[in-house]
Parts: C-alpha cells; structure tokens; sequence
C-alpha cells in the first residue's frame, strides 16, 4: 500500500475533524496540568484518588496532568500563585478542618479559593480498640466516660483523624454532659504511631482505617496487636455503595454494623453524627470560571460513561460525582455541622 | 517455592533495569532512592503486582546502593544515608585510593543487602513483634546514640558538639508537623519569613549545599586546580584490590549489616541513621579510632554495609504490619494499593507467592547492583580526571535541579541549598565542624518528637532509665560511644 500526499492529507482533517469535540471543550485549558494533592504520600488515598481522575481528566480532554505529592501547605501556596489554571489541586475535608481546628497557615477554602467539583468518598475512617479491650462498642466507650472513666484516643490532631474524637466527645457532653472531659486525645502522627500508643498501652483507642486496619482484627485475640473496629465513620448511604465483599474477612454488612445507625454516635440528641471523608478539587480563586466548567463537563461525561466507577470501587472508593456548584454546596452545609461540633466542645 | 510461577525474563529484566535507574539516581546529588520509586510508581500498575515490585525494589536497591559514588569520588553524599561514606570514602580518593574506596563500598553494599535479605527472609515476623516493644523512650534513646556520634566526628570535642546542637536547632525551624505527632505550632521562625519557612529546611538541598556547594566555593577560593590526572588517582594500573583488605573487618561488616537492618525493622527511626549507627559502633569497636574521618577503609565498609543493611529490614514491618520502615517503603505501599492488595500483620500468609518473588527480587537487585558497579568501577573513578572547572558547574547544575526538584519544585529549597553553601564555607572559616552539624540536623526532629511524646505519655524523666532492660543496653552503648571519645580526644591532646 503506498500512501499518496493526498491520501495523507485526507487522513490529516478526517483526525482533525473527529479531534475537534475534545479540542474544543479543551480550548480554554492549559496543554499541561500540575495536580497538586494535599499529602506528600505517594502511597494513600488521596494520591490514588488524584491518580484515577487525572487519567480520566487526560484521556477526555487531551491533555497532560501530572499528580504532585506536595502537602497541604505547599500544594494551597502553589494554588495560590498560580492563576493560570495550570495548577489544580485535589484534596478531602483536611482543606476545611484544618482551619476549624485553627490549623497555622490554613485558610476557609471556600473564601479564599474556588472549591471545585467532588470525585469520590474514602468510607474507610474508623476508631478501633484492642483486641482484649474492656470496650465492645461506642455505647460502652460513651457510657465508661459518663461513668467517670477516663477514655484515651490516639489520633493526628487538625484534620480527619480528630473530627471523629470531637464528636465522642461531642457526643458524650449531649448524653453526660461534662463526660466530655473523659474523653481525652493522644496526640499520634502516623497511623504507626497510633497502632504503636495502642501496643504500648498509651491509649485505649485510636483512629484507623478499614485499608490499613483490618488484617489486625483478624489476628488472635492473645496476640498483642490484635484489635477490633468499634466504630467507621461513613454514613449508612456511603458505605451502600462500597463492594458486597468489603475489604478482608469485612464485608459491607460488618461495616454497617460499626456505622451509624446501628453504632450510634449522636450529633444533637435526634440524629447520628457520621463523616465521609471526601475528595474533591480546588481551583485558584482567580482561574477562569470557563476553564472549571470545562473540567465539569469533561467530568460529567466522564462519571456517564461509567469506567471511572468501576477502578474507584477496586481501589474501595465510593463514587461520589458532583459538579462544583452543587459540591460547594453540599462540602459548606458539611463545613457548617462540623464547626458546631468543634465550637460546642470548646465550650 | 514456585519460582517459575513469578520468575520471567520480564522479571529479571525489571530488576535489573530498575537497579540500573536506582544507581544513576543514587549517584547524581539530589536524587534518591525515594524519588526514583517515585517516579516509577505509576508505571507499575500495567506491570502487575509482582513485576512491579521488581522493578520498584530494584530502584531501592540501586537508589541506596548509587550514594556512594558522589560520596566517595566527589565528597558529596548522593543520598543522605551515605553522608558517613564521605567522611572515609573521599580523603581516599583525595589520596588517589577512589577506585579501591569504590571497591570496599560496593563489596560491603552488597554484604549488607544479603545480610539484611537473609534476615528479612527467615525472621520477619518475629522481628516486626520485636519491634513493636520499641516505645517512644526506646526510639529516642536510639537517636540519641546516634547523636552520640558527634563527639566521635568532633576534631574538637566542644566546637564539634556546638556545631551538632546547631544543626538540631536548625533543624526544629518550621511547624512542629502534626504528621509527626507535633501540635501544627511553628517555632524558631524569624518574623517575616514565615512564608517561606513554615516547613523548615529540607535535608536534601541542605545537605548538597554543605557538602558540594560549599567545597565549591573553597576550591573557588583557593584557586581552581585541574583535576587529577589517571596516574594520580591510579585509574588502569590495576591497583592491587583483594579479599584480604576486609581481614579483621567481617564482623564489622556483619555488625553494620546487622544494624542497618535492625534500624529498619523500627518505624520511624529513619534510613540515616543507619549508616550513621554502623559508623558510630566501627569506631568505638576499632583498635584504629584515630584514623576515622582520615580514609579509614573500615568506615566505609561500615557506612556502606549499614545503610544497604537497611533495605531488607525496612521491608519487615511493611510486610509483616503494614507499617513502612523509611521513606521509600512508604511508597511500596502505593504499589500494593494500586493493585488493591492490602499490606498487614496477615500479607504473608496470604501472598505467598508475592513475598518469593519480593525475596527473589531483593536478591536479584543486590547481585545486579555488585556486578554493574564492580564493573563500571573504573569508569566512575574516571569522573574525578574530569578538569574541575567543567566538573564543577556541572555539579552546580546537578545540585541546583536535585533542589529543585525534591520537593516537586519549590523554589525556596534552591535559595536553601545556596545559603547553605555560603553557610558551610563561612563553618570552615569559624571552626564550626560540617560532620556533626549535619547530623544534628538529620536527627533533630526525631530527637524533638520522641522526647517530647515520652514525657507527654510518662510524664517523668526517669522513664528513660527504668522502661525496659533495652533502655538500659542503650544507655551502655551510649556511655561506651561518649566515654570512647573523650577517652581518643584526651589521648590526642
């Protein structure tokens, strides 16, 4: 087969021609996109959520995104600097907790930033206890803190690991109040760190997650890192969407025996509290309004298709599409109920 | 064992090439092991699990292993686990000894790799509960024997020592990181500067800045000479190398395998202080203390052995708790996420076939790592024949885009690097000592984080001496590693 110049010409428009719906939802975006993430690991959550709709985000609109591991603080300032679109960011509740619990550095992202469309929930937030605790359940942490007990709980403070504390706590004051003060935070860094103070017997319950959990509440019970769930945060709706199987010997119907309503954490008295630890992108306050419709639509189309689900769900996501407008909404009504929390336990 | 169920010439091929990219990135400052894992992550989700970690565990292999050539040829530390390699390796090439400080360094990796692979393969879970008895009062009391190696690097015990606390002082500038453990409080920070110093000085551009701009800017000082020629530096005259050099040296080469893998097996100890542990214990056990920091081959076999010794001891509390020994390990994680395999007490069992072919990888990088840098030896030695007034903006350059790119472009890590520059040339003209002030600095926030959360969960100093009988051996060799010290300083005097 020879190819002539015309027939090379003919097979350059007909590419052109059917190139043209991606170029043109593309053209107000910038040919090459940072993805900054909120952590600096490029082994948890956020970078694998980032990673999955940065393919997805390349692949519909044409062009390069590259995921940053920078941090909070180096992934908002780079946000900051840069305008131009060539810089977005994703990143889960953290944006706007950190600045609840008055996180130096940290900023209301819904004023200081345009906070952009949700992608996917992690369901895995949990609070465990050992093996061999005294405590079988939430009911039993609760009431040993209203019965004068005092009740240990490991977590990294600022972020989602402590807003599940602050509401024990939360809860414990709306059921005892003053019990409040039973329940005290050891403050961790790592989720290392946290499994170590429980090991070492520096607290009697710490923040985990069902990914890096779970095989240790399959261990024996004489083993000393043996533990059991007590509590996983997500709401009932959230975890309805997670595999059948769970991760492990967890299947989705143990899960929802840890989460509300069955493990009760109440919010006022009428209602559970419960957190769904979601991952969802920001924009500089200044990009073009253009450039984030773009990214909407592409993410619309994206989410119709259906593909993007399907790996959310292996990597135990929960899907969790909302185009900016109506995730700004849903993230500030969230931001509302927790800074109640945190405010009504400051006293 | 199934070999043939993982083993493929994909496999191989993997390993191999990984361990290959490993060394280039170890070797050129700035770069590391971390970074080339990081780099390749994403490549392994096409690759499937197994093929994956080959290739990733063959860029930790390399990446560690790549250090000493910068360390050794140019007296910068490639990484910052072979910063102890420079304090021996490179007055042997200044004395023209860089190819048989190349050799000695590569023989005691590989040692160390098979060590630390012997260990992780028959002990891991055992080791990982042996871990776990290490509290924050245990830690610190590991760092602080590490830190005791500033009076042995000290050629003046005071300045020596003031230069360590300085580096810690350095070091705690920034947040106090509450991924650490810390309560998100900044400290230590100038008014006016806290925009840029909110995450305090990063290691790697503060340490390429002491240790390669700083020599830059003393060789710019005192003239440029050309650099040496082949004769000088014996590159091709067959400079006799035997087996016999590491008579009387095997248990310091099992003894800092040995501890660079128990550092590992700790979460949170950090890869640094292997080789800085190894280094300390060879000097302290040596009939030659004096000759340490002078081109003493057995501190380089030391350095060496040790931080190799670290990869296959990082490895047991990934696989056996989930929980990552370093930084790079840390990022394995990821590999395993992608391809939705959970990392925990129960990995072993569960993933048999996996944990071969990890074994199986491990072993393949180390004898990959020998036979490439054994062989290319006297190509590297080249590098210091190279005239300094090519060789040195090119470092520059190298140094520059390493800074740069550490923490995925941020500026301010390139202006850290030259002020540390300038910092390290002005040290040399007030005594200050680099060796300890660096050390201060890698292991000051460690320091900082396990003290305080001692004192936050036990509320008493006495903790430290009545935790545990490990407590107590640590303190032993701590006394024995000051009292050595201050014994060689007297004897100086």
């Amino acid at each position: 087969m020879t190819f002539t110049r015309r027939t090379l010409l003919a097979a350059a428009s007909a590419t052109a021609i059917l190139a043209q719906p991606f170029a043109a939802s593309a053209a107000d975006l910038p040919k090459n996109i940072r993805m900054v993430i909120g952590s600096t690991s490029t082994g948890g959550d956020t970078y694998q959520a980032a990673s999955i709709v940065a393919d997805a985000l390349s692949d519909k609109l044409g062009v390069n995104i590259k995921v940053d591991a920078v941090g909070a603080v180096n992934g908002l300032k780079a946000l900051e600097r840069d305008k131009r679109g060539t810089t977005i960011m994703l990143f889960h509740d953290f944006a706007y907790l950190a600045e609840l619990y008055g996180g130096k550095g940290f900023v209301n992202p819904f004023e200081e930033y345009t906070v952009g469309a949700t992608i996917a929930n992690n369901p895995g937030n949990a609070y465990l206890v050992g093996a061999n605790s005294p405590y079988q359940s939430m009911e039993d942490i609760l009431t040993a803190a209203a019965n004068g007990e005092r009740v240990r709980v490991a977590i990294q403070p600022g972020g989602v690991s402590e807003i599940g504390f602050s509401a024990m706590k939360n809860a414990a004051k709306v059921r005892a109040p003053g019990s409040e003060e039973n329940i005290v935070p050891v403050n961790t860094g790592s989720q290392s760190d946290k499994n170590q103070a429980m090991w070492d017997g520096l607290a009697d319950v710490i923040n985990g997650s069902i990914q890096a959990n779970e095989q240790f509440t399959q261990l024996d019970g004489d083993d000393q890192k043996a533990m059991r769930f007590v509590w996983i945060t997500a709401s009932p709706e959230t975890l309805a969407e997670a595999p059948e199987a769970g991760m492990g010997k967890l299947t989705r119907d143990d899960m929802l025996d840890y989460a509300s309503p069955k493990t009760s954490v109440t919010l006022d008295g009428t209602q559970d509290f419960t957190f769904d630890k979601e991952f969802f992108l920001i924009f500089n306050k200044d990009m073009d309004p253009a450039m984030i419709d773009t990214i909407d639509q592409a993410l619309a189309e994206i989410y119709e298709e259906g593909e993007i689900q399907k790996k959310e769900t292996a990597a135990f996501f929960t899907p969790n599409f909302r185009p900016s407008a109506e995730a700004r909404e849903h993230l500030e009504k969230k931001r509302e109920i927790y800074k109640k929390v945190i405010s009504d336990i400051s006293g | 064992m199934d070999i043939l169920s993982f083993i493929s010439p994909l496999f191989v091929l993997l390993t191999v090439g990984g361990t290959l990219v490993g060394i280039i990135f170890g070797a050129i400052p700035g770069m590391t092991a971390t970074m080339a894992v990081a780099v390749c992550l994403p490549v392994t989700y096409s690759l499937g699990l197994d093929n994956g970690l080959a290739l990733l565990l063959g860029l930790y292999v390399g990446g560690i292993s790549g250090g000493l050539v910068p360390a050794i040829l140019l007296g910068i530390p490639g990484t910052p686990s072979s910063i102890t390699t420079t304090l021996d390796g490179y007055p042997m090439a200044k004395a023209g000894h860089g190819e048989k400080a190349l050799r000695i360094g590569i023989f005691a990796s590989l040692v160390g790799g098979l060590v630390s692979l012997l260990i992780l393969d028959l002990f891991a879970p055992t080791l990982a509960d042996f871990a776990i008895k290490f509290s924050y009062v245990e830690k610190f009391l590991i760092i602080l024997f590490a830190l005791s190696v500033m009076a042995a690097l000290s050629s003046d015990l005071l300045l020596g020592i003031f230069s360590g606390f300085l580096g810690i002082f350095i070091s705690l500038i920034g947040t106090y990181d509450v991924t650490k453990g810390g309560n998100g409080e900044w400290r230590l920070i100038p008014p006016g500067t806290e925009y840029w110093l909110e995450q305090g000085f990063s290691l790697l551009p503060v340490l390429i800045g002491l240790f390669g701009l700083a020599a830059i800017l003393d060789e710019a000082e005192t003239g440029m000479k050309a650099g040496m020629s082949q004769k000088d530096v014996k590159i091709g005259q067959h400079e006799k190398f035997s087996l016999s050099i590491f008579k009387g040296q095997w248990i310091n080469l099992i003894r800092s395998s040995c501890i660079g893998t128990f550092v590992g097996i700790l979460p949170g100890v950090g890869g640094s202080a292997a080789s800085i542990l190894s280094y300390s214990n060879a000097k302290t056990f040596s009939k030659n203390p004096e000759k340490f920091g002078k081109g003493e081959p057995a501190g380089v076999m030391a350095s060496e052995a040790g931080n190799n010794g670290l990869t296959g001891g990082a490895l047991v509390p990934l696989l056996s708790l989930g929980i990552p020994g370093d930084s790079t390990t840390a990022l394995l994680i990821g590999a395993f996420t992608l391809q939705g395999v959970q990392v925990g007490p129960l990995f072993i069992g569960n993933n048999p076939v996996t944990w071969d072919a990890m074994i199986f990888a491990m072993l393949i990088a180390n004898l990959a790592m020998f036979v490439m840098m054994y062989y290319a030896i006297r190509y590297f030695a080249m590098v210091v024949t190279i005239p300094k007034y090519i060789l040195f903006p090119v470092i520059l350059m190298m140094c520059v885009i390493g800074a740069y790119t550490i923490n995925y472009g941020i500026m301010f890590d390139v202006w850290t690097l030259l002020i540390f520059g300038i910092f390290g040339w002005v040290m040399t003209k007030i005594r200050l000592e680099v060796a300890p002030f660096i050390i201060g600095f890698i292991l000051g926030p460690s320091a900082e984080v396990y003290f305080v959360k001692t004192l936050e969960s036990f509320g008493d100093l006495t903790i430290f001496f009545t935790k545990s009988w490990i407590a107590v051996f640590l303190w032993v060799l701590i006394a024995l590693s000051v009292g050595g010290s201050a014994y060689l300083q007297t004897k100086k005097k």
